[in-house]
């Protein structure tokens, strides 16, 4: 044996003694070998096989199945491209072309030669408010332009030896009653700055000598505004900070606290002048916006808005349990235990009409109701925490800002139901999601709220945390559960149902995180005042990611019912650059494209099944008119076509067929029949697969078509209306141009050749349509026709 | 409990499959990716049925019964997503079912197979498969002009394989040719006369006595041969060997009544009367005016039936010239091979099943890197010439050489694959969905005993479990995902090492020709 193969075993071995050596433990021992060494070694996983009850033919089939493993050598640094929804509207296949190129890379290589990057696209980092997004190791870039590929590549090399990942949480300087200063660190605003913020607000109070509360909050949801500071003193109305610079924090600290001590106030005089201009107003550089006041943007994305799954956004630190508790945290919990019965608990559920938030809107009473019934000795609760949708976030920022509320849906769940171990299921990439949770579970289970006999109730229930491995079609139920039972996460036929027939073939409640997050505010406030709250048949609020070309995105919970209309142009603001308003696509892959003709429609599951589109998991990316219809649909249907399981032949090959259709059609070679072939098959692979990924995911194609036929009978006329699909559409340059040479430095192909002061030309041939002249060009004399 | 299936209510026991119940009942549903004993997992999704309470389609497979079900079996919108299912699978399939030589030769003769045996040097069963189709093969072996190796796939690597030249030597054994005549084994009692004894009229006394029924032949001429031995020089075809073809057809009882020709009177007073069926295979039209015996013709010849062979008479048939003029003697053998099976139906009743041509997957050209995994399994050696001139044809050793130039185009599983049964069956499309490239074929031999190719894989899964519940220590894995999931072995190892044990029970289980014996039984 080899040093290296001793080396690889001697890990393996540590690997293995720590995660257990049954069937299940497949992917948690895969996850740790691939934290070791970027990839997984052939002679690991053989390791593995030869000490453990996993075979060969299992480890193959989980570690191929599963996005997350790699069998190649990964480079040092791995740029995550966001190719989510939200970034792709946003131009994100241009910005992984820009890096492919930049790093020359062809085929189907995916590192360097020098092993240094590795380019993956990942789908939705959870920033979609800055899209396009990319992130290099722990680093997040926002509103990335191709054009500053190389750019980004030689900033991260330079500063990445001062970068640390920042998921850890961090420690409040405890409460003095002069106010407290808050600051959002939710994966959306870390992304943004907000860690360099945090350090720089940190640093302004020791210096000045402030004694002052700073306070990590979660999510506060306007996420196009962050960083966000917010800052709250007793007796004066809380005061914002939108997209804060860390270069700006001092001066608005400085603005809301006395330093104390003469001797401070003196050094902090000198500055005093920055003071002086914000109380004025007259700062340009930080907009500042204060709840009290109407009409200001804030208020109008966070008035309409009902904040129950949401509850105390961005006020409550989210590890912070005796926090929680003071805000109304448990005390569900201690009501159902100390006075209601399993079957009143269920009850009160039924009775709100609550109905699931993983997609397809099961009334969640019945389902507790089918899980209690069964007489099984041992149950299991399960929070869907997987999110695939590529173009939304909400249980992430749920799990990262609420983790308490969460678990304590989930012991309500489980005493109601009669189960006794709850897990949770998290993709692998939500790290911040995971430790968040961790650390909650574990305070927890100190405070005696999990474990045996949960609050001296005689009812115990675990928690534990299953890290998924990156598949969309695994949010599915019976595909989660395979996966944790150690096989390929490949959905079976229902019924028999979980509830029934679940984990390790025992009765389960599988439910979407932000069911389990609604439900203590249920039992707080009683089912009838979640009734009150949204419309017949669908009750209560929903939680949204707004994004795509609206001027205010972020996450949002409104009441269900609001109209399309109301979030976009209220909410959301309406649409950016003054554009037109053509479309929302809701639901992600499962869902479909609304017109903006429907604008009026409610948001609520009848409605939107009706119109051709899906609840889903709350995706909402409104589109103007610069998209493609045809590419929109294309986009989600490479999506659900790469993440389909492969069982069923009509998701298998259907989806394949489906999406070859339209990459004919988007390049201007479809032909008439094209159109009805791809209407027909929609039709089939709709009627014919097993599962719902399958059953769905010829959504957001036949919704085009029904509301956007004519621009697919543009471009089988070889036009794409909205100047998208690069197949069809050409750059040039028009009289605008003042010969300065800029777009002919950056094209990355040559086609426009270098010509100081005259009019500059793009050799069609060569252009590859990577979009870098026209977003240099200070002429705006770059054409797409 | 009950449940309905296309309106019959049959008893069900809880824990049963719909499949299972509809078996139980007689009602057949296609299945593919289902095998009794495994866990079966529905992929293929040929076994749709509809809920007719929900309008929903389901696999019925993996569907538990439950008590009121209502379902249907056999509604268009059921038949038409089987339908489609298999055409899906099919647009993803690369596959030949049959070989290109076979599908271009006349008779229809099953070349590859005919080769693999010859190279195996097991001759009589060689001779056996050449007679399934072709009823004078030292004749033919002559005088054929081979379109069958014209279409060759070898032909685009070096030069066809000799096959007619292969043929005429699995008959040039007088004991391989008698032993491996294939006598019925039991008379129906039944008279069918055949009139002419050119090629058509041989083959088809020849496969109507194979079929147990007695069997009488009219010649005018002195000796039997009609244009085989009055029209073809003896340089081209040496007598002998007509007659040595002939024997076979007196040594499976075949009575012949030569310098008799059949008259109209004859017709009325001993043909008609004395036989339960004919078959007319007189030769040209001018030489044998058939009004004589009342029958319809056209001025090319006899009106027959398109496929039944069927003359305006019930019980008489018609092949070879006499339908219309046949340039091709291979033809004329393969219509009275056509002509006799139709009789057969027609006496026992039954219907003729090779009368539509089965499906057939058609690959097309093959692309340069796919003749390097065809030309794996064959020698590299060029075309053979028999070293005695091409009158005495191959040596047995120089037969075994040429065989083994065969690249077996064929699918080794041409009859029990489930694909192609069900294909067949629902009458599929199989351009509908295909794509604008097909996929390259690729061949694994790493096997002793098996071929596995993966383009013919519907990726159902079943060899995965077989393997494992063998158990073998490393088996076969799916390896990926979605559309570019396929199954391999474990660690790239070789399917040698992946199939110790379970190689048989994978070919078994396995319903298409993606797992096959490389060989012959
Ligand atoms: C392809 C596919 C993906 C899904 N992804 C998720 C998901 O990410 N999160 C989720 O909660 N439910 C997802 N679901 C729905 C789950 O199967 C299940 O219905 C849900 O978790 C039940 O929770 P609920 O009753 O609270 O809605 C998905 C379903 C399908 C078909
Ligand atoms: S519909 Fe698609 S994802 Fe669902 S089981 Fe079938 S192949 Fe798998
Ligand atoms: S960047 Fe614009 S102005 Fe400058 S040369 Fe190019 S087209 Fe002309
Ligand atoms: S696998 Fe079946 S369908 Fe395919 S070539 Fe072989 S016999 Fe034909
Ligand atoms: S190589 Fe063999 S199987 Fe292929 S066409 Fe030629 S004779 Fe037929
Ligand atoms: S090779 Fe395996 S998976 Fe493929 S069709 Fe045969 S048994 Fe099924
Ligand atoms: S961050 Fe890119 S789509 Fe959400
Ligand atoms: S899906 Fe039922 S037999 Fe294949
Ligand atoms: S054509 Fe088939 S044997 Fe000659």
């Amino acid at each position: 044996m080899s040093q290296n193969e001793q080396n690889i075993h001697a890990v393996v071995d540590q690997i293995v003694a720590e995660c257990g050596s049954s069937t299940e433990a497949v992917i948690l021992i895969l996850q740790a070998i691939q934290e070791e060494f970027n990839y997984l070694p052939d002679e690991a996983m053989e390791r593995v096989c030869a000490i453990t009850e996993i075979t060969p033919s299992r480890i193959t089939g989980i570690s191929t199945f599963f996005g997350q493993f790699r069998h190649r050598p990964a480079g040092k640094h791995r740029i995550r491209i966001c190719t989510g929804t939200a970034c792709h509207v946003k131009g994100a296949m241009q910005v992984v072309d820009a890096f492919r190129r930049e790093l020359k890379l062809t085929g189907l290589e995916d590192t360097d030669s020098q092993g240094l990057f590795t380019v993956e696209k990942v789908a939705c980092l959870g920033c979609c408010t800055i899209a396009p997004v990319i992130r290099i190791d722990s680093v997040t870039y926002g509103q990335v332009v191709p054009e500053r590929a190389g750019e980004i590549l030689r900033n991260f090399l330079v500063h990445r030896a001062s970068i640390k990942e920042e998921t850890s949480p961090v420690v409040s300087t405890g409460s003095n009653g002069q106010g407290e200063i808050r600051i959002g660190l939710g994966s959306c605003c870390i992304a943004s700055g907000s860690s360099e913020v945090k350090s720089e607000l940190e640093k302004t109070l020791v210096d000045a000598h402030i004694q002052v509360d700073v306070k990590q909050v979660g999510c506060v949801g306007i996420c196009h505004q962050v960083p966000v500071l917010e800052i709250v003193k007793p007796g004066e109305p809380a005061a914002y900070y939108a997209k804060i610079r860390p270069d700006e924090v001092k001066e608005v600290v400085l603005s809301h606290f006395r330093p104390e001590g003469f001797f401070n106030r003196f050094k902090t005089d000198v500055i005093g002048l920055f003071e002086q201009i914000l109380k004025d107003g007259s700062s340009g550089s930080v907009r500042r916006y204060q709840v009290e006041e109407r009409d200001t943007p804030v208020t109008e994305f966070l008035g309409p808005q009902i904040n129950i799954a949401t509850e105390n956004r961005g006020v409550v630190r989210p590890t912070d349990l005796e926090e929680y508790k003071r805000s109304g945290g448990f005390e569900a919990l201690s009501r159902c235990l100390s006075g209601m019965t399993p079957q009143q608990v269920i009850d009160e559920i039924a009775e709100s009409e609550l109905r699931g938030r993983g997609g397809a809107g099961f009334p969640t009473g019945k389902k507790w109701q089918l899980v209690k019934e069964q007489a099984a000795t041992q149950k299991y609760v399960i929070c869907n925490g997987d999110e695939g949708d590529p173009g939304a976030f909400m249980d992430r920022m749920i799990l990262e800002s609420y983790p308490f509320r969460v678990i304590e849906g989930m012991i309500i769940a489980g005493y109601a139901t009669g189960a006794s171990e709850g897990i949770f299921y998290i993709r692998a990439e939500y790290p911040l999601a995971v430790s968040r949770v961790q650390e909650a579970i574990y305070k927890c289970n100190e405070a005696g709220l999990l474990g045996v006999d949960v609050l001296g109730s005689g009812f115990s229930f675990q928690i534990r945390i299953f890290k998924g491995a990156g598949a969309f079609v695994c949010g599915e139920e019976t595909a989660l559960i395979a996966s944790m039972e150690g096989f390929r996460g490949m959905p079976r036929i229902r019924p028999p149902y979980p509830a029934l027939n679940g984990f390790r073939g025992k009765p389960t409640l599988v439910n979407n995180t932000e069911t389990f997050a609604v439900i203590s505010w249920i039992i707080r406030h009683g089912a009838e005042a979640f009734a009150r709250i949204g419309i017949n048949g669908s009750r209560g609020t929903k939680v949204f990611a707004l994004a795509g070309k609206v001027n205010r995105g972020g996450l949002i919970e409104v009441p269900m019912g609001m109209t399309i209309r109301r979030i976009v142009e209220e909410i959301g603001g309406g649409i950016a650059g003054g554009k037109q308003f053509k479309a929302v696509q809701i639901g992600g892959p499962s869902g479909g494209c609304i017109p903006a003709s429907l604008a009026d429609l409610t948001v609520d599951f009848e409605a939107l099944t009706e119109v051709g589109s899906m609840m889903g998991s709350g995706g909402m990316v409104v589109l103007d008119e610069h998209d493609c219809m045809v590419d929109i649909a294309y986009y989600f249907l490479s999506f659900t076509q790469n993440q389909s399981c492969g069982r069923c032949t009509f998701c298998r090959i259907g989806t394949r067929r489906m999406l070859e259709l339209l990459e004919k059609i988007r390049s201007g070679k479809g032909v008439p029949d094209d159109l009805k072939m791809l209407e027909h098959l929609a039709g089939s692979v709709k009627q014919g697969s097993m599962c719902g990924l399958g059953k769905t995911a010829p959504n957001p194609v036949i919704s085009t078509l029904v509301y956007f036929r004519e621009e697919y009978e543009a471009h089988l006329d070889g036009r794409c209306p909205a100047g998208k699909c690069t197949p069809l559409i050409r750059y040039s340059i028009t009289d605008q141009c003042i010969g300065c040479t800029k777009c002919a430095q950056r094209c990355p192909s040559e086609a426009i050749v270098y010509q100081p002061f005259e009019k500059h030309e793009i050799n069609q041939e060569l252009c590859i349509k990577c979009d870098i002249c026209r977003q240099v060009c200070p002429e705006g004399a770059i054409l797409i026709t | 409990m009950q449940i309905t299936i296309d309106h019959i209510t049959i008893d069900v026991q809880a824990g049963q499959t719909v499949l299972q119940a509809a078996g139980s009942a007689g009602i057949p549903i296609p299945s593919m990716c289902y095998l009794p004993g495994y866990s079966n997992h529905p992929s293929c999704m040929v076994c749709l049925v509809k809920d007719l309470n929900t309008g929903h389609l389901f696999p019925s497979c993996a569907m538990p019964v439950s008590d009121g079900m209502n379902l249907s079996a056999s509604s268009g919108d059921v038949l038409d997503a089987r339908r489609e299912a298999l055409e899906l699978l099919l647009s993803d399939h690369v596959g030949d079912c049959e070989a290109p030589c076979r599908l271009s030769c006349p008779a229809f003769m099953d070349i590859p197979r005919m080769n693999r045996l010859i190279a195996l040097k097991r001759m009589e069963e060689a001779l056996r498969i050449v007679r399934e189709d072709i009823a004078l093969p030292l004749v033919l072996g002559y005088i054929c002009p081979a379109p069958c190796e014209n279409a060759c796939r070898r032909k685009k690597i070096d030069e066809p394989v000799s096959i007619c030249l292969l043929k005429r030597v699995t008959a040039r054994d007088a004991i391989v040719r008698s032993t491996g005549l294939e006598k019925p084994e039991k008379f129906t009692g039944k008279r069918l006369a055949v009139i002419g004894t050119g090629p058509a009229g041989l083959a088809a006394a020849f496969y109507t006595l194979r079929r147990g029924h007695a069997c009488v032949l009219y010649d005018q001429h002195e000796h039997p041969g009609g244009a085989l031995r009055y029209a073809i020089p003896d340089d081209l075809l040496p007598k002998p060997m007509l007659v040595a073809d002939i024997d076979s057809i007196y040594a499976l009882g075949g009575e012949f009544r030569l310098q008799c020709r059949v008259t109209g009177e004859l017709w009325e007073r001993e043909i008609l009367p004395g036989f339960d069926a004919v078959i007319l295979a007189t030769g040209f039209r001018e030489e044998y005016p058939v009004e004589e015996f009342g029958l319809p013709a056209l001025e090319k010849g006899l009106v027959i039936g398109k496929k039944s062979y069927t003359s305006g008479k019930t019980g008489v048939f018609g092949c070879g010239s006499i339908i219309s003029e046949q340039l091709l003697a291979v033809r004329s053998v393969a219509q009275g091979k056509m002509a006799a099976m139709e009789a057969d139906a027609y006496l026992t009743g039954k219907t003729n099943i090779r009368r539509k041509p089965f499906f057939d997957s058609v690959i097309g050209p093959l692309m340069t890197e796919e003749h390097k995994e065809y030309v794996k399994e064959a020698t590299k050696e060029p075309r053979t010439d028999p070293s005695q001139g091409y009158l005495a044809g191959f040596s047995p050793d120089e037969a075994v050489r040429e065989a083994s130039r065969c690249l077996h185009c064929d699918c080794r599983k041409p009859v029990t694959c489930k694909l192609r049964i069900y294909a067949d069956e629902y009458g599929v499309n199989r351009k509908k969905f295909a794509p604008a490239i097909r996929k390259q074929l690729t061949r694994n031999l790493q096997h002793e005993l098996v071929v596995y190719e993966p383009e013919k894989c519907i990726r159902c899964g079943l060899c995965v479990e077989i393997t494992r519940k063998e158990p073998e220590l490393l088996g076969l894995a799916f390896v990926g995902r979605g559309f570019d999931v396929r199954i391999a072995v474990p660690f790239s190892k070789t399917l040698q090492e992946g199939l110790e044990k379970a190689a048989a029970a994978c070919v078994e289980g396995c319903p298409t020709g993606a797992l096959a014996y490389r060989s012959e039984k």
